[in-house]
């Protein structure tokens, strides 16, 4: 084999990785194009703090900007804790037999089909939020964050788990022989060297819950009123794109589905830099 | 630290893998209640006879055949458009990508992986209607739109784990061609790549079952409700997550939501299967490089 | 290939014409037919859709029929972009979609928009007024009405929804509808969301009533099928299947399907008055 092949297989290699490049790139542009109409002369501001009443020629989109602040960081509110919980135990805590059966299982987790949390959701938590508390119609944010706080739950699980094992070992020696029990090594040693790894499944999951579609589409109820209550029904950004998609392609109401599109990629692309960030600052 | 702390860190952490088995066992175990009685094999074709369904020689009207061909056909396109460019942008970033080149792929392939699916489904949507005004009318919303748009949807799964099991590969391994006098590409295409099969298989394998379960994309590029198997690449079709999302809100009698729960379990079973497969795959073949170094 | 195409639609307008001719009013129709139908649009009319297509398909398994949902405002907009062969609505395409498109109009039954409550719901009656201001959120709990101390959980449609369009203009006179209103996507969805909200009140479909809702009489004219019959019932509507231009081939005979005696069945089977 020649040079000439060499430098062959190094193109055809390399072209692909390029259009990957140009793929990311053309969906930020689709949106940016799409939605230009809405947005020029200054009015993108008005899109983003609006509300949404397209009877009244209003396509502002704040309300879903709040749905979907809100469903997200609630479930990663009731997840984080649960998560280091379940990471604990994991990693120290528990023993062996019952560490391996949780480990296994919280990867298996992750392979559950998004749908058949909303599915089960609809029939079983709903009635239950709407029981407990007798007010209005169960398709709430809370019904919406806690089923997204178990579809979350374990990545974030996987992360900190990750993190806690690379924890040296003469780190978690020395702990024992000052004779530390393992919560004191779990709580004065692991957590605090792990820190960077916590914030990073942190930071993880809060970009999977605000991309979510299908559980907010499904549970939350999709209001078009702000967010007053945990019990309010609401309506994220994900679930307005599935919602509104089927509009005429020329009106108004279609083009704010860019808009929101457009948002969800800037949330996207703070959420990465934000983990390089904090990858970063670990390695120095 | 007292006592007390200890105890209730303690008592914490068993409450919280509790409540995680609870709740995942709380889902599996409704969804099997629900839907175990349905578990037949008329959920799957109805009054037709199977082995004419699966010959297409009848079409089934009543049972979830039509949405598991569409599933199968839609992950199959996907993966194998999805498969050739990601393995080689993979084998490019591990091998080849130096510098800015490699800083900026990698950003841009994170920002990728991010991206949340209904965006993708998004883009493929306004795609299918940009090249029907521009191109051709023939073209909407169909199997051909909902499996690219799948295919970026995974594309950067793929990437990252042929990249990461390539890099993880011990310098050993990396060299020793090398130093017997093969080029770069000899190297990769004869030591590194088998070598890192494993891996990148599994990888595959979890792209699989990613493709099979999503909905969001698939419910802007031409899932719905009713359309028989599909018989080109530029018809509608059906799915099942499609269909599961479906039913939830728009079953007409306890039989269609019966179906739906059948339906569900069926998906977790096909996710379930893929996802214990990328796991022996990967340590199948662990434990072989192990016996055989 | 544009030749080709001519003489096979040349080919199935005979065949049709002569089919529909032979034995008009059954499925047998399509012997002898190929091809694909896409329906899309108004959700109110998927059951007679699906009933319909599955009798079609059964008789002929050449053909091939795809159903999808999205409301009216979609199936006029698809059909008139050229996306789907049939676009259904459950209002009349206004002026200006015909005109746009070139739509033509097939109404092939009659059906209402009634205000439907959970089964256990003590409030089977409401004027006027008092669904208005249910719907705008001045009335928030049942209570008020006669019914139990439980707050009121309204839901409503989005806007390409020919259903809430009817609803809107002819039961709540263009009110407000509350923001704090869920949303559900199709007359199925709606049926169901009440049907397991015991709080819940929202509007459907005449023919899509069944016993696991219970129908509000509005003004005490009850929404049943007599009342839109006999015209007594306010809140009526035509359900619609358009297509753009006159129906050619296989559209036109699955539109002549509809209005034959056993689509008039499907449909009357479905819920719905038939329309001459």
């Amino acid at each position: 084999m020649n040079r000439q092949f060499e430098k062959t297989a190094e193109m055809v290699l390399f072209l692909p990785a390029l259009l990957s490049v140009i793929l990311t790139l053309a969906i930020f542009v689709f949106m940016l194009v799409f939605g230009l109409p809405l947005m020029k002369g200054g009015r993108f501001f008005e899109l983003i703090t609006g509300s949404w009443s397209p009877g009244h020629g209003m396509y502002g989109i704040q309300p879903m900007i709040m749905g979907t602040m809100a469903i997200a960081s609630l479930s990663v509110f009731f997840a984080f804790p649960l998560s280091m919980g379940c990471a604990s135990l994991i990693s120290v805590l528990a023993p062996r037999g019952f560490s391996t059966f949780l480990r296994h299982t919280v990867r298996l987790m992750t392979g559950v089909p998004t749908v058949i949390y909303g599915f089960v959701g609809i029939f079983l938590l709903v009635p239950i939020i709407r029981e407990l508390f007798q007010n209005g119609s169960g398709f709430c944010i809370l019904s919406a964050s806690l089923m997204l706080a178990l579809l979350i739950s374990p990545t974030m699980i996987l992360v900190f788990m990750e993190s806690f094992d690379r924890v040296p070992k003469s780190y978690l020696d020395a702990a024992d022989a000052l004779g530390g029990t393992p919560v004191q090594k779990l709580v004065y040693v692991i957590i605090p060297q792990a820190r960077q790894g916590i914030w990073m499944g942190v930071i993880l999951s809060m970009g999977r819950s605000l991309g979510d579609t299908l559980i907010a589409l499904m549970l939350a109820g999709n209001a078009i009123a702000t967010p007053g209550s945990v019990l309010d029904s609401v309506r994220t950004l994900t679930a307005h794109i599935a919602l509104v998609i089927a509009s005429d392609y020329e009106s108004l109401e279609f083009k704010s589905v860019f808009a929101c599109g457009l948002i969800l990629y800037g949330f996207n692309a703070l959420i990465i830099v934000m983990l390089r960030y904090v990858e970063s600052k670990g390695t120095q | 630290m007292n006592r007390l702390w200890e105890t209730l860190i303690k008592a914490f952490s068993w409450a919280c893998g509790i409540i995680l088995l609870g709740a995942i066992s709380c889902i599996i175990g409704y969804l099997f209640m629900k839907g175990a009685g349905v578990i037949r094999l008329d959920l799957i074709f109805g009054d037709t006879p199977p082995l004419d369904a699966i010959l297409l020689k009848r079409q089934v009207l009543d049972g979830l055949f039509p949405a598991m061909a569409g599933t199968f056909f839609l992950v199959c396109f996907s993966v194998f458009t999805a498969l050739p460019l990601g393995l080689a942008a993979g084998i490019y970033m591990s091998e080849y990508a130096g510098g800015s080149i490699r800083r900026v792929f990698s950003f841009s392939f994170d920002i990728l992986a991010g991206i949340p699916s209904i965006v993708i489904g998004l883009f493929g949507f306004s795609i299918a209607v940009f090249l029907h005004r521009h191109f051709s009318d023939r073209i909407f919303p169909c199997l051909l739109i909902s499996g690219l748009s799948l295919a970026f949807l995974v594309l950067p799964y793929i990437i990252r784990t042929t990249q990461l099991s390539l890099e993880t590969l011990p310098a050993r391994t990396r060299l020793t061609a090398l130093a017997l006098g093969a080029t770069r590409f000899q190297n990769i295409r004869y030591v590194l790549v088998p070598q890192s099969l494993s891996g990148i298989l599994s990888g595959v394998v979890l792209a699989v079952g990613r493709c099979a379960e999503d909905t969001a994309v698939i419910m802007l590029t031409g899932a719905v409700a009713m359309a028989g198997v599909p018989q080109s690449l530029l018809s509608s079709y059906e799915a099942l997550p499609f269909y599961i999302y479906y039913i939830s809100s728009q079953y007409t009698n306890p039989h269609e939501l019966a179906t739906g729960y059948g339906a569900s379990i069926i998906l977790l079973g096909i996710c379930t299967f893929l996802f214990l497969a990328a796991f022996m795959i990967q340590k199948g073949l662990a434990r072989r490089a192990l016996y055989y170094p | 290939m544009k030749k080709k195409f001519y003489w096979i639609s040349v080919f199935f307008c005979m065949i049709c014409l002569g089919a529909s001719l032979a034995n008009a009013g059954s499925a047998d129709a399509f012997n002898d037919l190929k091809g694909t139908i896409k329906i899309a649009g108004g959700t109110a009319h998927i059951p007679v859709m699906k009933a319909a297509a599955k009798r079609i398909m059964t008789v002929n398994p050449d053909i091939r029929i795809s159903i999808a949902g999205g409301g009216s405002g979609v199936g006029i907009k698809q059909v008139g972009e050229g996306l789907v062969d049939i676009g259904n609505s459950g209002r009349k395409p206004t002026d200006e979609e015909i005109g746009k498109y070139g739509l033509k109009l097939f109404k092939w039954a009659v059906d209402g928009v009634g205000v439907i409550v959970h089964t256990e719901n003590m409030v089977k009656s409401l004027t006027k007024a008092q669904l208005k201001d249910i719907f705008s959120g001045k009335i928030a709990n049942w209570k008020s009405l006669g019914g139990s101390d439980k707050h009121i959980s309204v839901y409503t449609r989005d806007e390409a929804s020919g259903t809430r369009a009817v609803f809107w203009k002819k039961a709540l006179d263009k009110g407000d509808i509350t923001a704090k209103a869920n949303f559900v996507v199709s007359n199925g969805a709606m049926k169901s969301a009440i049907a397991n909200d015991p709080n819940g009140i929202g509007y459907v479909s005449v023919g899509h009533m069944d016993k696991t809702v219970s129908p509000v009489t509005l003004d005490s004219i009850s929404p049943s099928l007599e009342n839109v019959k006999s015209g007594k019932y306010p809140v009526a509507r035509g359900l619609y299947s358009n297509t753009k231009g006159d129906p050619r081939g296989l559209v036109k005979v699955f539109i002549d399907y509809l209005f034959s005696a056993e689509g008039r069945t499907i449909a009357e089977e479905k819920g719905f008055i038939p329309s001459k």
